[in-house]
């Protein structure tokens, strides 16, 4: 055997092998933009890490396909009776990863530990004052004010080993450098971390002790994190990977395109929206309106709402895959106002009659910030929403920015109007009301998202009895009668909600939950 | 000798100092590395005062380096990871990755530069410089999409994205050892390497001509010397002087620029992690890296100096003079 055969036959050799790893049907390989930064669930409060670490640990609920809140480790909840809170009747015989019981202890330990000052998460379990050990499987949580949400809110609260973290050092979340939890886990979820190689590769297996029914068939999980969309793509195309989150947009089509590929589309919870500077005295960046802020009148902020041709936008930068939105949450979430669904019409004549009536019959001049590495394709959405804000007379001055540049800017309250998404982290209507409708309040920690501080006495009125209220439909009247307030002062301009797609190969099968978790329990591989 | 690789080290203390504090002083215009929707604005405050982020620019720059200096390279603000940890992990990629596409370059670049020096009016070698003419105008980024899209999606011949069959050896992670990991090297080694060859190839074909027309080789050539043994021995040779200078110095650059490689195959390097660092603000992890890459530079100056004298028989004279 020469040379060039022994080459020849490495390559054969190389090719099978390659042929052969494709063909192992239960190894999923998937990718997505970022590395989970850190494997310690209460460390920090990001998707990334969340969607991921929720394959690992599990929480005292969980979230199902649809959203809907199910039992976890906790097997049922009761109302507490003489005082505010809950009482969580835990799941027996439940084991972590590593054979220690999961009871109470555990539950009491994790919420300490979420709840201290070196914890990223301590804001989800705010509202509770003090949690107790009941029983060998109860644990009570006493909060400050009647709750209804409580078990909703704490879907990502997840539960650790308290022999397991004492014993390695990581009582705490790290803070200034890591500790063992930040690359080690042990949880009682359906997976566990078999290899982890931070910002390259991570590997999962499935936990044989898992308490719940395994409806998976995977036998092997590794996750890379591809930072490049092209490369991801290409990545999938070539085989190499099964399943990719998200894919941009214009990719769709080629996806679509090619034998063996499919591409998962759904509706993120996260609706787009134009913010104002509610409280500022002048505007900031205009060359002819430099001694009042027309947007504090709210017939100038509807002439904007009204300007924006939603349908346009939807036809010539998102292909047609936005839900036009009305409100701060889209449909099918709870508290979504059935009775304000409709959205200002585009109508450019209504919007030069509503300026000349606040007095700006020519219109004026202001500056627009949005960032342009946040939201599906947000520098081309302002670009359009700019030309058609100059349409009816509204000069934007566009300027636009990275994300890490973008926050800082509008804490600052450097913007005349402004871009924002907002995804309710408790799927209730609620949260945003409480970031952003609510006037800023820091003491209290309301509004921490309300740049422009749009502030109406009525909302923040309403806002603690709709966080207290135990009857649904008192409380949906309450939020209806929010919304109504809102859309006539035309508090912010919702846009839409933001498309998810994800694409991967015909052989695997996956739910896409709104969310934009992926979950390895749902996945089967054939 | 020895004094001058000494004087030659304790400079580059300065330099990276000078990196250290330009780096430093844009740093602040990079964003906040306090984020985080539902962490509320008094612990936002509480966050940066802890990491130090309050304090005036010089007060910072003043820690880092004194920290850096004690050998203390600090945790990064995303991963809380030792940062020293980190990118020594990263090294060998980058390093394996800037080294290959070098050799490619010198392997191909230097026979092509004599070749068409030799032959500057035949066919091949007007391919020769169009085909390298198209590689030194097409920027890194398209370069490596396409072969990705020609190799990885259409031809599916080889991975088109990270590293793959690496093995340890002593602690330094390496791919060079199997096919799994030369499949995963080829294609952005080439993609690094091309400019380099180009530059490469062109620069050995200019100084050749040049040797060619000098006197010592018409000489040569009156005397009979075997015309092989003029063009290798006596025009190559000296052609390489300046050659290894550029080269050398471009190493530099490959190492610190391999991050657009390193981002368009997802390169586990060092330049990706620079690029990570970055949209997360990872203050410590940037300014180590520059740092790092300073150091690059200023030890690839040093090593092309002393291959100077190893090569140029007249510096040799100089010095014992």
């Amino acid at each position: 055997m020469n040379r060039r055969d022994l080459r020849k036959t490495a390559l054969v050799g190389s090719a099978l092998m390659f042929c052969a790893m494709g063909a192992s049907a239960e190894t999923l390989r998937w990718a997505s933009t970022t590395d989970p930064q850190t494997m310690d669930p209460h460390a920090v409060n990001s998707a990334p890490v969340l969607s991921f670490l929720n394959n690992v640990y599990e929480g005292l609920v969980r979230r199902g396909q649809d959203m809907s809140i199910e039992p976890s480790l906790a097997a049922s909840w009761e109302p507490l009776e003489g005082e505010n809170g809950w009482r969580f009747n835990l799941r027996e015989g439940v084991t972590f990863q590593n054979g220690a019981a999961f009871t109470a202890e555990d539950v009491m330990f994790s919420y300490q530990r979420a709840s201290d000052e070196a914890a990223d998460v301590r804001a989800w379990l705010a509202p509770a004052s003090e949690a107790r050990v009941v029983a060998d499987f109860t644990t009570d949580f006493v909060t400050t004010a009647p709750n209804p949400l409580f078990p909703d809110s704490i879907a990502n609260f997840m539960i650790l080993d308290k022999d397991w973290a004492e014993s390695n050092d990581a009582a705490l979340p790290a803070r200034d450098a890591e500790n063992f939890a930040t690359m080690n886990v042990n949880g009682t979820g359906p997976f566990t971390v078999a290899t982890r190689d931070p910002g390259v590769r991570t590997t999962l297996v499935p936990n044989e002790n898992w308490w719940d029914e395994v409806g998976h068939n995977i036998t092997e999980a590794v996750f890379t994190p591809i930072g490049n969309s092209a490369t991801g793509l290409a990545a999938l195309l070539s085989g190499e990977i099964d399943f990719i989150q998200p894919i941009p947009l214009q990719d769709v089509a080629l996806v679509e395109g090619r034998d063996g590929f499919q591409v998962l589309e759904g509706e993120e919870t996260r609706v787009i929206m134009f913010g104002f500077g509610h409280e500022h005295e002048t505007l900031l960046y205009s060359s002819d309106v430099t001694d009042s802020n027309p947007f504090a009148d709210p017939r100038v902020r509807l002439a904007a709402a009204h300007a924006i041709d939603i349908a346009s936008i939807d036809r010539v930068l998102f292909r047609g895959k936005i839900e036009p939105a009305s409100q701060l949450v889209p449909a099918g979430i709870s508290g979504f106002s059935e009775a304000n669904q409709d959205r200002p019409a585009f109508d450019q004549d209504r919007a030069r009659a509503l300026l000349a009536e606040a007095g700006y019959p020519d219109g004026f001049s202001f500056g627009l910030k949005c960032p342009n590495d946040r939201y599906i394709n947000d520098e081309a959405l302002c670009r359009a929403a700019a030309s058609m804000f100059a349409a009816v007379g509204l000069d934007a001055e566009l300027s636009t920015g990275p994300v890490r540049d973008y926050w800082p800017q509008l804490r600052e309250d450097d913007f005349d109007m402004y871009l924002l998404g907002w995804s309710p982290g408790t799927f209730d209507m609620e949260h945003p009301i409480r970031f952003l409708m609510h006037s800023q309040d820091d003491e209290k920690k309301l509004g921490s998202w309300n740049f422009g501080n749009y502030s109406n006495a009525r909302v923040d009125e309403l806002l603690p009895q709709i966080q207290q209220e135990i009857d649904p439909a008192a409380r949906q009247t309450m939020i209806d009668e929010i919304i109504a307030i809102t859309q006539e002062e035309v508090a912010y301009i919702p846009l839409y909600t933001q498309p998810l797609i994800w694409a991967a190969k015909d052989s695997v099968s996956l739910t896409q939950r709104a969310d934009n978790f992926f979950m390895l329990r749902w996945v089967t591989v054939n | 000798m020895v004094y001058f690789i000494l004087k030659r080290l304790v400079q580059s203390v300065f330099v990276m100092l000078a990196v250290a504090f330009l780096a430093f002083s844009l740093f602040r215009f990079v964003g906040d590395p306090i984020t985080g929707v539902e962490t509320s604005v008094a612990d936002q405050e509480r966050l940066r005062d802890e990491l130090g982020l309050n304090d005036p620019f010089i007060f910072q720059f003043g820690r880092f380096t004194r920290d850096m200096l004690q050998g203390d390279f600090g945790f990064s603000y995303r991963t809380r990871q030792p940062v020293a940890e980190m990118i020594a992990d990263r090294i060998p990629a980058t390093l394996e990755l800037g080294v290959v596409a070098l050799l490619i370059s010198l392997i191909v670049g230097i026979p092509a530069g004599v070749y068409t020096a030799l032959r500057p009016r035949g066919v091949a070698t007007q391919a020769i410089l169009m085909t390298t003419l198209v590689g030194v105008s097409i920027p890194t980024f398209v370069i490596g999409i396409m072969l990705i899209f020609i190799f990885g999606v259409q031809l599916g011949w080889l991975p088109t994205f990270g590293r793959g069959g690496t093995i340890e050896i002593g602690g330094w992670e390496t791919s060079l050892f199997t096919l799994e990991g030369w499949r995963a090297l080829l294609l952005p080694a080439l993609t690094l390497g091309v400019y380099q060859l180009t530059l490469t190839m062109r620069l050995v074909r200019a100084e050749m001509m040049e040797v060619m027309r000098s006197d010592y080789i018409r000489f040569a050539m009156a005397r009979g010397v075997p015309m092989r043994k003029l063009h290798y021995r006596h025009a190559l040779a000296n052609t390489m002087v300046p050659v290894i200078t550029i080269i050398g110095l471009q190493f530099g650059g490959v190492i610190a620029f391999s991050i657009v490689t390193e981002s368009v195959f997802q390169w586990p390097g060092m330049g990706l992690l620079f690029l990570e660092s970055i949209r997360f603000v990872d203050i410590p992890v940037m300014g180590v890296y520059l740092v790092v890459i300073a150091f690059f530079f200023v030890l690839v100056n040093l090593i092309v100096d002393l291959l100077y004298v190893a090569i140029d028989p007249r510096l040799r004279i100089r010095d014992v003079q």
